[in-house]
């Protein structure tokens, strides 16, 4: 097990410098094609934080109830703009194995480097959006705050736990394509389960929201917007991050147990 | 060592010499391919649950084992299906034997199924530029062999054109070009040569015969022509069944072959 993860960390920074390159590559590739081309990474985030607002505070007037709190979309974007991270891997990054055939079975290339290029360009596009929310936050009136600090360690961690998620699925999606349409049949109940739309505190039944805190989707919705809305450290609340610890353990561990079992069969069945 | 070498150099078209140095080596090596009925089978075989579904193993080498050293040019013969392009396959890395080991020094360069491998969304000119990256070649390396490829490719406006608009020849000529543009240590060539019209199949194996000259490239090559096998190796080793039935001499190799199959 300590091998397997050895070796993974050991593909990865061995090939860091072909894993960069190929992230950009993969959006060059994204943007070819249309005339907007890098304008529509923002475009579509742009129209659900729009249709969200518009529906909930606007529809619903579902928005901040004390005057002194921060305008609602910057609450609403502080958790959306992660989870256009999560649902891109949830969705290709799970499947990242077809996208690449070239380099599973035509050329000497570590699988689990594969799931850090979609990754790795995906952290790029949020990169991008984290920028357009800094630019919310400060269009909002919002003062340069210590606890925007923990933004990078936030990233960080969603980059980690989100590669190794990658790396687990995309073995098994190569196998059977069940988990790849399990993963998409999903993404949108996680969507609105999550939390991206609600605040989990203020759900009033004890049992659900320790059992919400166990969603790795929640812990950096609510992270991200413990940072730029509530002003807030994250690991404030430990059940939240004791709840992110065991699910980071557990997808570790199978992580590397799927890895050891398939990635020297996988180039033989895709 | 000399006198093998003086033996080399009266075939004007073969290897010049050869060292000691072992750049690929198998050791019983097998490669085992387990079949299932379907996917379901497949998922929970892998898990080691055999249940239903399970069809059986084929061995695709079996208990292979040879030695090639640094400068050799080597002809795989045998039928379809004897594991000629099995063992390639883990030669360049993309396959893991189920038992044994299969151990490679150097950089290889592969000449297996042209065609693929290229993304079609990138022009010809980034899909040089992609390999190159992922071969590890610096900026400088490839920026020397973009201007080569481009050449020997002769694809015209179409090199920066998105390959998904290229023909199939079209895409074997890019693939040609870069795998042996980029200066391989060891060359694999399985069944490549027949790629493009006349004018370029001539260019490409008066191309293989100018890297085959190089005494420090080892060319391992599939072919089902004895006379393409004579032309530029000098060793044969016959496969059945993922077994080696032969390993010598290429004129004796191309004749054990043609007797027993």
């Amino acid at each position: 097990m300590l091998k397997t993860l050895a070796d993974i960390l050991s593909d990865n920074w061995h090939w860091r410098s072909q894993i960069g390159r190929l992230a950009v590559f993969e959006l060059v590739k994204k943007s070819r094609g249309a005339v907007l081309s890098w304008a529509w990474f923002f475009i579509k985030p742009a129209m659900y934080i729009f249709c969200f607002w518009f529906a909930l505070e606007i529809g619903l007037r579902q928005g901040s109830t004390d005057a002194g709190a921060p305008p609602y979309i910057l609450w609403l974007a502080a958790g959306l703009i992660p989870w256009f991270f999560m649902q891109d891997i949830l969705g290709a990054g799970v499947n990242v194995l077809s996208r690449y055939p070239y380099l599973v079975n035509k050329i000497k290339f570590p699988l689990s480097a594969i799931s850090t290029i979609y990754v790795t360009a995906t952290m790029i596009i949020q990169l991008m959006l984290m920028a357009a929310l800094f630019v919310i936050y400060f269009a909002c009136g919002m003062p340069l705050d210590i606890h925007l600090l923990q933004v990078p360690l936030l990233l960080a961690m969603m980059f980690i736990f989100w590669d190794i998620f990658s790396i687990m699925l995309s073995q098994l999606s190569a196998v059977s394509k069940d988990v790849a349409n399990l993963m998409k049949a999903l993404s949108t109940p996680f969507f609105w389960l999550s939390g991206i739309i609600f605040d989990v505190q203020s759900i009033p039944v004890d049992w659900i929201q320790t059992l919400l805190h166990f969603n790795p989707i929640t812990f950096f919705a609510s992270g991200f917007r413990d940072a730029f809305y509530n002003q807030v450290w994250f690991w404030e609340n430990p059940t939240a991050c004791l709840g992110f610890a065991v699910v980071f353990v557990v997808t570790l561990v199978a992580a590397l147990f799927v890895y050891k079992r398939l990635h020297e069969e996988v180039p033989d069945v895709l | 060592m000399s006198s093998n070498d003086e033996a080399k150099k009266e075939r004007s078209l073969t290897k010049t010499s050869v060292s000691d140095e072992v750049v690929i080596r198998f050791d019983h090596v097998t490669k085992t391919y387990h079949l299932y009925k379907n996917d379901k089978g497949r998922l929970l075989g892998v898990f080691n649950i055999h249940k239903a579904g399970y069809l059986g193993e084929v061995n695709a080498s079996n208990d292979l084992s040879f030695e090639i050293k640094k400068g050799e040019a080597v002809s795989f013969l045998g039928r379809n299906g004897a594991g000629k392009s099995t063992a390639l396959k883990m030669v360049t890395g993309v396959t893991h034997p189920t038992k044994g080991t299969v151990e490679v020094n150097g950089r290889v360069s592969a000449l297996l199924e042209l065609t693929a491998g290229f993304d079609k969304q990138l022009t010809g000119r980034e899909n040089i530029h992609l390999r190159g990256q992922i071969m590890g070649l610096n900026k400088d390396e490839i920026a020397a062999i973009e201007p080569k490829v481009e050449e020997f490719a002769d694809l015209g406006l179409y090199f920066d054109q998105p390959m998904r608009t290229y023909s199939s020849g079209m895409r074997a000529r890019l693939g040609f070009a870069f795998a042996v543009a980029i200066d391989p240590e060891i060359l694999v060539v399985d069944e490549a040569l027949s790629v493009g019209d006349r004018a370029f199949q001539k260019k490409c194996i008066a191309r293989i015969r100018e890297i085959m000259m190089d005494e420090n490239v080892t060319v391992l090559f599939v072919t089902h022509s004895s006379s393409t096998a004579k032309e530029f190796c000098s060793r044969g080793i016959v496969l059945d069944k993922g077994t080696k039935v032969f390993d010598g001499g290429i004129d004796e190799a191309t004749a054990y072959y043609e007797q027993h199959y």
